[in-house]
């Protein structure tokens, strides 16, 4: 019987193997292989189980991992670099534009005698 | 170095909550220029800006939990109860509508011919295009909790294979009252029938459409790996969204399309 740490009931509950051996958190970055077996037969790895078959794209996961756990100091809405910077840009230049444009329009709809 | 000694969430400094106020200020000035000055342009913008804002916000969300790993056990605790309270406001929101149709329709008023339906209404067939939509979300609801076993058993195929049959499932709902709205016999200005009716309802597409929405974004994290077996709260909280919004609809269904009619 295996078990693991339930995040949802905050208490250990039964799981199968892969659970067990995979714990969701500790998963190496670096792919750990088995050394090939002596029998010269391949044997099925766990990480080769069907359920580990790319479906859709690949893991591309651990290196994005890598990349915005850099220490380099910038902030999580900057860290990709020139994409996050300019549609950063872009979402503030509209929203001070529109907010000072809300301002000016909410002045000009006050003053009834101008707008004749 | 510094590392943290807890397992809280101190959150970098992020400028999208003023943003997104600035944002919902564009929404609000420019609904009253778009109803008394015929001026889109504002609505339009605090549009753009909101949803910007809320994709920025929310990818950094999955920047911190996914690749920065900054969503422990005790923060997702405070998500959960997060969501939880969330969907409760929505139920609130949804019972003043409930209010609202019950209060016109328990005593209809001489002025709607002191009869439910009012005088000169044709209300819909509940048992036909109604029926099939509650069909279609029920469906869902099952196929959602099978996508959540899967997701649950590390069966990738089986996860990806029924979160798509719910997206399909919901944006089928959304295309039937769609068509149900065009070829209604009613409109939203036909007495308080109509306002009840196009009001709840209205909102209640609304609300399939955000949870649409959620899934569709849970597919594309399930495609790029971003959920494991027993860590995927952003699902969770999506399939809760999404059983809200078929309790809603039966709610909905029971009262507005088959008691009203």
């Amino acid at each position: 019987m295996y078990y693991k740490f339930s995040s949802f009931t905050q208490n250990l509950t039964g799981a199968v193997a892969a659970a067990a051996y995979n714990p969701q958190g500790l998963k190496p970055l670096v792919s750990t292989e088995l050394p090939s077996s002596i029998f010269g037969t391949p044997t099925k790895v766990a990480s080769e189980s069907p359920a580990a078959v790319s479906y859709w794209g690949k893991n591309k996961v651990p290196e994005l991992q890598k990349l915005f756990q850099k220490s380099d100091g910038v902030l999580v809405h900057l860290k990709q670099g020139v994409p996050d910077k300019l549609l950063y840009r872009t979402t503030m230049a509209l929203a001070l534009g529109g907010s000072i444009y809300c301002l000016i329009a909410l002045y000009m709809a006050s003053q009834p005698k101008n707008r004749k | 170095m510094t590392h943290q000694t807890h397992l809280f969430h101190m959150v970098n400094p992020s400028p999208w909550p003023i943003m997104g106020a600035m944002a919902a200020m564009m929404l609000t000035v420019g609904l009253v220029l778009w109803f008394h000055c015929n001026l889109n342009l504002i609505l339009l913008l605090g549009l753009t800006s909101t949803l910007l804002i809320m994709f920025q916000w929310w990818r950094d969300i999955v920047r911190e939990s996914t690749y920065l790993g900054h969503h422990t056990p005790p923060v997702q605790k405070g998500l959960r109860y997060g969501m939880i309270l969330f969907i409760t406001s929505e139920v609130f929101f949804f019972l003043g509508f409930f209010w609202a149709f019950y209060h016109s329709s328990l005593a209809p008023t001489p002025e709607l011919g002191g009869q439910w339906p009012p005088t000169g209404i044709t209300t819909l067939d509940p048992f036909e295009v109604p029926l099939l939509n509650t069909a279609v979300l029920l469906a869902s609801g099952v196929t959602v909790t099978w996508a959540h076993h899967s997701l649950m058993e590390a069966n990738r195929a089986s996860a990806i294979h029924a979160l798509i049959l719910t997206i399909i499932l919901g944006l089928y709902f959304t295309a039937l009252q769609a068509m149900e709205y065009y070829e209604a016999p009613f409109t939203i200005a036909d007495s308080s029938y109509g306002s009840t009716f196009f009001v709840a309802t209205g909102f209640h597409g609304l609300h399939v459409i955000i949870g649409s929405t959620f899934l569709m974004t849970c597919l594309y994290r399930q495609t790029m790996h971003h959920f494991t077996s027993n860590h995927h709260f952003g699902f969770e909280a999506a399939a809760w969204y999404w059983h809200f919004v078929d309790v809603v609809w039966l709610f909905l269904y029971i009262s507005i399309y088959w008691w009203g009619s």
